[in-house]
């Protein structure tokens, strides 16, 4: 595997990675900014329109209809919520040239479709095509309201609106039904154009195929843009509540949903994490093994670290009669760890859980892409085995004193409505 | 036996070996790749309610949702949890059972011998007790909750209720907490001896390992197995549906639908092939360059949610179309009156031509994947073809083939239209 990464403008990095056994290319632009709640729709929407069709191939049906000529290569559009921030992007994703039956450039089609979605969308006058904005328009109310249809995801962002109050990442990464109401096919285009200049950019290509028309395509597109980039804050710690918050609501459902918020100042990632693992995230955990696998509560209980919010989510997907006994038990366990009560297998075990994972980055184009963005916003570039290495220097006492310096912030039930 | 198979079309290949034990075996050495990805699989799952060995007087009737129940007790050993075992190597073990099939695998990046060693051993030694069982009660009860919860799994499981008379494909997977609470120790030996035999299971290996080793631990773990001549028995199933419209109201924000016919079922390559010819139809219905797409997606009825869905194993066979829509009696007239056009005016030799490419080129891709190539070994032997015949069959269809399949089993007196709709939707 070769890495590289180079500043191809003013805060725009591209990170190439060559790695000969992948059959297929992809290649991401990432757009870093504040989560702003009143411009996140027209920022979703506006990525979204440049994913369905450009200058070139002006309608969704055109640009469709030459990415399945292209062998079903693909490009979307995301917009996703990192802490405080917002990332939008654009990714596309094709068949390497040498597998093509009839001799097609799959690769050069590609660049140019992606440099075309990107920087010549189907706009003029500084509106993007009205047909496409009420498209994309439509597909945010829908996924806005889609949102209950998982229970789970539903109840995870509710506990987060109610942990984050008040702070960027208490809204939703793509806005509320009332902004994406007000955004229009100019404000969304207006929007597109001011990440362009003002977003921290980077891009990713991992291929099999050297390729240097990548930054080429890059360049070209980003030297008629006047950049003004403003710098983001990656780690934006969420305050503790003076008093921990309950919020409970009533839905026609036949599991309730709860969620746990704890927050923490701690300072070191990776105690942090490896707390996280061994208290929840695997099925060795203390929260499988007692609140699952000995109380018989529930068929998940788990739990995640956010280093930059410093908190700890835990979830359970319970029976109302048996809430308050599934939460003794999470909080015990926690108590536990604060006693420092943590074996060597527990803590062995999830240390190899981590190593695992972390050998496995580069089997996949997506692990490598979204392996070196997240090592960019931490500020550090290094390999997965140097990560490991901190992982592993973790002492038990920096476990006991991560687990003591979590306070619990808030909780999110989602009861049914059967019970009283 | 052992032999080479490999697709000259993309250069990838594996090893099959029958083994003596009964077992039949594929191992896919990936160059260039960490990870390590091992299934280990039984031609066992919720649709078989109903089977009796040779030699057996009388058929068992077991309790709906057992498959599921049994993989869940299988990771607990007499001595210890499977997944502290997994824990001491670093591997992330898990299982799943579908209609059809119970699935227990791993991925790992180091110690793969040690954790082979560990699948291929917990899962030939059962150990249940009543104690056992009754602890799993409150767990599949709340995931049968969980599931109940999730629409996209309701609204396929009314779809399959109405599609299907007496077939247990209609049954959820997981049963209903009525049914597990039948569940005892006794029947679940019952089944692990029926269907664990190795004549009935596959191992599936991938990634970063050598063939040599793999075989070598197999001859050590493996413990052979009589066949013992198991008979499954499903009831006979109608060609008809039960009824063509079901619809539920349910706590959701958008309302979903799936959109499925009831086909013929087939078995081996002949259901390969019909999986083909199912899939170029599908890609044909859900064309977003299509005009039914594009007036549908203009009117506000469809958004990028359409997608469709073969659906096929042991006695049943179905394509399926699903997605969000305020609309679905206008979605269903549309798509019947789409099946119509492409009956009349055939399968345009442009459209089928990028389609073919598309789905040629995820089949490039997905051997590019450890998990996925493990994945598509193991569910090659459960359908009894090669893990490289799709490839074969997709080059040599032709759109004749499509238009004859779209003919002969998208037939309106096939179809069924499963809803779930908002609470507040007026029906």
């Amino acid at each position: 595997m070769k890495y590289d990464r180079i500043e191809i403008g003013d805060n725009i990095g591209l990170t190439t990675i060559i790695d000969e056994k992948f059959k297929s290319s992809m290649l991401t632009v990432r757009f870093i900014i504040p989560l702003d709640k009143e411009k996140a729709s027209d920022n979703t929407i506006g990525f979204s329109i440049l994913s369905d069709a450009n200058s070139q191939y002006k309608t969704i049906a055109e640009l469709s209809e030459v990415l399945s000529e292209l062998y079903g290569s693909s490009i979307s559009s995301f917009s996703r919520k990192r802490g405080d921030l917002q990332v939008l992007g654009i990714t596309a994703s094709w068949l390497s040239n040498r597998y093509a039956i009839y001799g097609e450039d799959i690769q050069g089609g590609m660049l140019q479709i992606f440099s075309d979605c990107l920087f010549s969308p189907n706009a003029s006058d500084g509106a993007f095509d009205e047909e496409l904005f009420s498209i994309e328009q439509k597909e945010l109310f829908d996924r806005i309201e889609a949102e209950l249809n998982s229970k789970r995801a539903y109840a995870y962002s509710r506990a987060a609106s109610i942990a984050f109050r008040d702070e960027p990442a208490g809204n939703y990464s793509y806005g509320t039904r009332q902004t994406a109401e007000a955004a229009t096919a100019a404000s969304t285009y207006a929007a597109y154009r001011h990440i362009l200049e003002t977003a921290v950019i980077e891009a990713t290509y991992v291929s099999a195929d050297p390729d240097p028309k990548v930054e080429e395509m890059l360049r070209k597109g980003f030297a008629d843009v006047e950049r003004q980039p403003r710098p983001v804050e990656y780690i934006s710690k969420s305050p503790l509540k003076p008093q921990p918050e309950t919020v409970s609501e009533e839905f026609d459902v036949r599991q309730c949903q709860m969620f746990m918020v704890m927050k923490t100042p701690f300072a070191d990632p990776y105690a942090l994490k490896l707390f996280s693992v061994i208290l929840g995230e695997t099925a060795t955990s203390k929260l499988f093994r007692n609140v699952r696998e000995k109380l018989s509560l529930c068929y998940y209980c788990s739990c995640s670290a956010s280093f930059t919010k410093g908190a700890l989510i835990i979830d359970s997907g319970v029976e109302r009669r048996n809430i308050e006994k599934a939460k003794d038990e999470i909080l015990a366990q926690l108590d536990e760890m604060c006693r420092g009560n943590i074996t060597d297998e527990e803590i062995n075990g999830s240390l190899r859980y981590i190593e695992n994972a972390l050998c496995q980055v580069g089997d996949t184009m997506a692990s490598y892409s979204g392996w070196y963005f997240e090592r960019l916003c931490e500020g550090e570039v290094i390999t997965p085995q140097e990560l490991f290495s901190r992982y592993s220097s973790v002492t038990r006492e920096s476990l006991v004193e991560a687990a003591k310096s979590l306070k619990l912030d808030s909780v999110y039930l989602m009861l049914d409505k059967e019970e009283k | 036996m052992k032999e080479i198979l490999s697709s000259s079309r993309t250069g990838d290949s594996c090893i099959h070996v029958k083994h003596k034990s009964g077992l039949d075996i594929f191992i896919a050495k990936m160059n260039g790749f960490s990870g390590v990805e091992a299934v280990f699989a039984a031609k066992y799952g919720s649709v078989n309610t109903m089977f009796r060995n040779r030699g057996d007087k009388d058929y068992t009737v077991v309790p709906e949702g057992i498959a599921h129940f049994l993989e869940h007790k299988l990771f607990e050993n007499e001595d210890c949890e499977v997944f502290e075992l997994y824990s001491k190597t670093g591997a992330t073990g898990n299982a799943a059972t579908s209609f059809d099939r119970t699935a227990y695998y791993f991925s790992c990046s180091k110690n793969y011998q040690e954790n082979l060693k560990i699948l291929l051993d917990f899962v030939q030694k059962p150990f249940f007790t009543q104690e056992s069982v009754d602890k799993e009660l409150g767990i599949i009860g709340q995931e049968i909750q969980m599931t109940n919860d999730n629409p996209d799994w309701r609204v396929m499981f009314n779809m399959l209720k109405c599609m299907f008379h007496t077939h247990p494909v209609k049954i959820d997977i997981a049963g209903t907490q009525e049914s597990i609470a039948k569940i005892t120790p006794e029947l679940l030996y019952k089944c692990y001896d029926s269907f664990y035999n190795l004549n009935n299971m596959v191992l599936s290996v991938a990634g970063n390992v050598k063939a040599d080793e793999v075989l070598a631990i197999c001859d050590e773990y493996l413990r052979p197995c009589e066949d013992k001549g198991l008979e499954l028995v499903f009831p006979d199933e109608p060609d008809t549906i039960v009824k063509s419209d079901i619809r539920e109201k349910e706590e959701v924000g958008a309302s979903i639908f799936t959109l499925g016919w009831k086909c013929r079922p087939a078995s081996g390559i002949d259901r390969l092939k019909k999986n083909i010819a199912a899939a170029m139809a599908g890609e044909l219905l859900t064309d977003v360059s299509s005009d039914m797409y594009q007036r549908l997606l203009r009117e506000g009825v469809i958004n990028s949610t359409f997608v469709y869905e073969v659906f096929s194993g042991d006695g049943f066979f179905s394509v399926m179309l699903n997605g969000e829509t305020e609309q679905p009696d206008y979605v269903r007239e549309s798509v019947v009156n789409e099946v119509k056009r492409l009956i009349s005016e055939g399968i345009p030799e442009k459209d089928f031509r990028r389609f073919q490419k598309g789905m040629y080129a995820g089949l490039v891709r997905e051997m590019n994947d450890v998990e996925n190539v493990a994945n598509l070994m193991m569910s090659a032997y459960m359908d009894g073809v090669s893990p490289y015949d799709t490839i074969d069959l997709l080059t040599k269809l032709t759109p004749q083939d499509v238009h004859d399949f779209i003919s002969n089993e998208l037939s309106e007196d096939k179809l069924v239209l499963s809803v779930i709709e908002r609470m507040d939707v007026q029906s």
